[in-house]
């Protein structure tokens, strides 16, 4: 029998501009259903137990471990953050032993996340991991934590990755992510390893390289030989090899994470194609006395945070949950100014639906906070009808029926309203509305930002409701 | 040359056919006249009278650049645009286009918008509240006990908008020359990538400066005097517009570099499929063109002292913040440089025969913040010297074509594109007057 290939045109599929993750249209959202899914944005670190529920092994001596929060809740981070984990080396009678491992599973499938954890023969914990941790084994964790990450919304998304060795575990994270999402993101992957066998997750990187026309992966060796099939690049990172895979490296978002040295190197090379400093993030998987002073001072800060946000809890769950966006702006990366260790998240934005405008200069909500305004209860009122319209300026309140223009009503009780062609085209009667509803019927007097402002034309206005008007 | 101080423009007719024979006649033979070559005579930077023909036949039959796009995003953001004798309002409607009308109420004439810039639904003229819809209709004039006005004949005029990859162009002519749509087929591929859609104004800045447009303008054709530029010198070669075989000795390391960083930029362009080819039509076409990509010095990203990126933000979608400038001139009033970081416009709109506005607008991605993406000072600080220094020596020949010692001299082959610019303008003039 023969196999038949039939050759289909691949399409490029057709994307939304940039990136954006999940959490950030929730973020805006009001409606109940909606808002439960703010539990997918990561706020803030917790403590929190977690119970293994498989164990993966992976090429170069790692080995994934798969979690789930003992809670049922999904677990909230940024792709490239890590978690910190106690673990009983000596024994559930001794301390246990702290050690962070950065996430390698993708937050876009929050229900249980993953660390990839390298032997270290000479360890003291990951042998112990790796002998250890079995489904059912349940551990205390603390995060997520870290300002390595993916930004939330990136309307460029171009990105170079640059992983040597474990390094690929955050940089996995992220890959997985943006292969998760739509968008028109664009990704090279530089993978440094130190023998051709030893690359964590290459068949997955084939695939995802396979599948998704945004994201492409190269390997290299380092300098200890190279085996005669080799195809990769061979050698340590060089400004030439950064070149070749990212010619337009300049213009890209460099997220790079592996041992000190190699992130020394890195930080030198990348000056030299061009990248920006700012545009370079990086993560520590070795380093000097003070890189880890400096991650235990996150640790610190995310423990002090999760500590404070599990009082607020134990004290009024519903309260803190309904305050849960507001609580965001807490856990702030804290090293920006150290450089090294900075990865810019663009801050969430909060979309407030009727959020009045500048040009408002008195909105409702800002009329409401006002300083003492007079009591329209204590001003005259003059003419008949079933609604009341409150002129806060005048001081007066005039009745009106529900079907006249509010112009006529106000102008005939001494209101002084500037108008000139009483149809809505002119816009000379235009005043700001600082609560109630109103009908209007313009022909072109006024802008939609200017209603939305809380302005209106009340010579094609009738009264909905009650008005207080600023005039 | 004797010219009446108070000659009328009139509305209808040409200025050309209501001045007197004699005067038609010198002014006729002034152009006729003119030495290749040369600079102008006098009476062409300080002429009342051809100013007027100037406003006329050059501003008043071609398309001129007016704003671009991030001037005004959003229905109903306007700029009004004054040269000359003129005040243009230019709207945009809520269909996303542009409207422009003459600002003149059509009641008594006063300005209907007094705002350089701003956002309206309807215009209201401030003397008599006559209100126009933004196409211009007159849809509002209070007019008690009246019988017989009919407001349909009072819409404000209406002149001609065009806005290719985010610039916008006005024409005031009856009829505008139709081949502005070829040399917008030229220039649109080198600007699309920038996006200028997705801009955002960081900085404009209004100049007069005391001289003559076309000395303006001629003074940006050539980069001779660019010894006088320190700040761009950093980033622009100072051996632009020269070629192999015209290089002081002084200059030849500076070209060396120049050719390099010429071709890794070209290079660049082909990967990213970036148009970088001189298009150099100046005096050819009606709406005459220059366009190019160009490398700058050092980093080659920015008009920065070492020329690295000024913004943090990539315009548009491209790939790079190495992508040197591309450089557009547009007879008759405007320039422009777009870089992968920022924008700058630069609009050139005559007040009299020896005064002009200069309007230089710096645009940046809409997404980049001031004072975390870019510092306004540092984004500015290349052009603002630039044109201080350019408005100096335009003034320093204003003042010599007052003088009557002042001699036409020769343009020097650098300045090949001072004498197109100055060609294309006799041959406009000459063409309207015939």
């Amino acid at each position: 029998m023969t196999e038949l290939l039939i050759e289909t045109p691949v399409r490029e599929p057709q994307r939304i501009r940039g990136l954006e993750m999940p959490w950030n249209r929730v973020m805006g959202s009001t409606e109940a259903p909606a808002r439960a899914a703010r539990a997918l944005g990561p706020w803030h670190p917790q403590e929190f137990m977690a119970e293994c529920v498989e164990t993966i092994p992976e090429a170069g001596g790692m080995m994934t471990l798969v979690f789930r929060r003992c809670d049922g809740a999904p677990l909230a981070f940024r792709a490239g953050q890590y978690v910190n984990i106690a673990f009983p080396v000596n024994g559930e009678e001794h301390e246990p032993v702290d050690r962070s491992y950065s996430l390698s599973s993708s937050p876009t499938e929050p229900w249980t996340f993953s660390v990839t954890v390298k032997r270290d023969p000479g360890g003291l914990v990951s042998p112990w991991v790796h002998d250890n941790v079995r489904p059912g084994t349940v551990l205390d964790m603390l995060g997520p934590v870290g300002a390595f990450h993916l930004p939330d919304a990136d309307r460029r998304a171009r990105y170079l990755f640059l992983a040597a060795g474990a390094g690929i575990t955050p940089i996995m994270s992220m890959l997985r992510t943006i292969h998760s999402l739509p968008g028109t993101a664009n990704v090279v992957v530089l993978y440094h390893g130190a023998e051709a066998g030893g690359f964590a997750f290459h068949r997955e990187l084939a695939y995802i390289a396979s599948v998704d026309p945004r994201v492409k992966v190269f390997y290299a060796l380092g300098d200890r030989g190279r085996p005669e099939e080799w195809e990769g690049f061979s050698g340590r990172l060089s400004s030439a090899m950064i070149e070749e895979v990212a010619p337009d490296a300049n213009g890209r978002q460099v997220y790079a994470c592996g041992p000190e040295g190699y992130l020394n190197t890195a930080t030198e090379l990348l000056k030299k194609v061009g990248v920006d400093d700012t545009s370079i993030y990086m993560e520590f998987f070795s380093g000097d006395r003070k890189t880890l002073l400096e991650y235990q001072a996150e640790i610190a800060l995310a423990s002090d945070i999760a500590e404070e946000i599990a009082e607020e809890i134990a004290d009024s769950a519903e309260d803190y949950y309904e305050s849960q966006p507001s609580a965001f702006g807490l856990y702030e990366p804290g090293y920006d100014a150290e450089g090294t260790l900075k990865a810019s998240g663009l801050p969430l934005e909060i979309v407030e639906p009727e959020a009045p405008s500048s040009e408002a200069g008195k909105g409702t909500s800002e009329a409401d906070s006002a300083a003492p305004s007079p009591d329209a209860s204590s001003f005259d009122t003059v003419g008949t009808g079933s609604l009341t319209l409150s002129f806060m300026r005048t001081g007066i309140n005039v009745r009106i029926d529900p079907e006249e223009h509010i112009l006529g009503a106000a102008q005939r009780a001494g209101v002084r309203i500037g108008a000139n062609c009483k149809e809505g085209m002119c816009g000379s009667c235009k005043v700001v509305k600082l609560s109630g509803e109103v009908e209007m019927n313009h022909q072109g007097g006024i802008r939609k930002r200017e209603i939305d402002a809380g302005k209106f034309l009340p010579c094609c206005s009738t009264a909905q409701t009650d008005l207080v008007i600023d005039a | 040359m004797t010219a009446p101080v108070h000659q009328p423009l009139n509305a209808r007719g040409k200025l050309a056919s209501s001045l007197p024979a004699e005067q038609l006649a010198e002014i006729t033979e002034l152009f006729a006249l003119r030495r290749t070559g040369y600079s102008l005579d006098a009476p062409f930077y300080t002429d009342s009278t051809i100013f007027k023909i100037d406003m006329e036949a050059i501003f008043g039959q071609h398309w001129i650049f007016a704003a671009s796009t991030a001037e005004l995003p959003e229905p109903g953001d306007y700029v009004t645009v004054d040269y000359g004798p003129y005040s243009l309002i230019v709207l945009r409607n809520d269909d996303g286009g542009v409207n422009v009308l003459h600002n003149v109420c059509r009641h008594r004439g006063a300005r209907v918008l007094t705002e350089p810039t701003g956002s309206t639904g309807n215009l209201v003229c401030g003397y008599h509240s006559w209100t126009y819809s933004p196409s211009g209709d007159l849809i509002h004039a209070s007019a008690p006990g009246e019988t017989k006005f009919d407001k349909s004949c009072f819409g404000l005029k209406r002149a001609h908008g065009r806005e290719v990859a985010g610039l916008i162009f006005v024409c005031i002519a009856d009829e505008p020359p139709t081949d502005f749509d070829e040399t917008s087929k030229i220039f649109e591929p080198y600007l699309a990538p920038h996006d200028l859609s997705k801009t955002k104004i960081a900085y404009q800045q209004n100049i007069i400066e005391e001289g003559n447009w076309k000395l303006v303008m001629e003074n940006n054709r050539e980069c001779y005097h660019c010894d006088g530029h320190p700040e761009l010198a950093c980033s622009l070669f100072p051996t632009w517009g020269l070629t192999e075989g015209l290089i002081p000795a002084h200059l030849e390391e500076v070209w060396d570099r120049n050719k390099q960083a010429q071709s890794s930029l070209e290079e660049r362009c082909r990967r990213y499929g970036l148009p970088y080819e001189v298009v150099e039509e100046l005096d050819t076409r009606i709406a005459g063109i220059r366009i190019s990509r160009e490398s700058l010095d050092g980093e080659g990203e920015s008009f920065s002292p070492d020329g690295r990126r000024l913004s943090k933000k990539l315009l548009g979608d491209l790939p790079d913040f190495r992508l040197g400038r591309c450089s557009m001139h547009l007879q008759p009033n405007s320039w422009f440089h777009f870089l992968g970081d920022h924008v700058i416009t630069f609009g050139v709109f005559p007040i009299n025969e020896h005064q002009s506005l200069v309007r230089t607008t710096w645009l940046v991605a809409d997404d980049a913040e001031e004072g975390v993406d870019y510092d306004l000072e540092k984004l500015t600080y290349t052009w603002k010297q630039t044109n201080l220094q350019d408005k100096a020596f335009v003034e320093l020949c204003q003042q010599g074509a007052g003088s009557p010692a002042y001699q036409p001299g020769p343009y020097m082959k650098s300045e090949y594109q001072v004498e197109a610019f100055i060609n294309w303008y006799v041959q406009r003039v000459q063409e309207h007057l015939a």
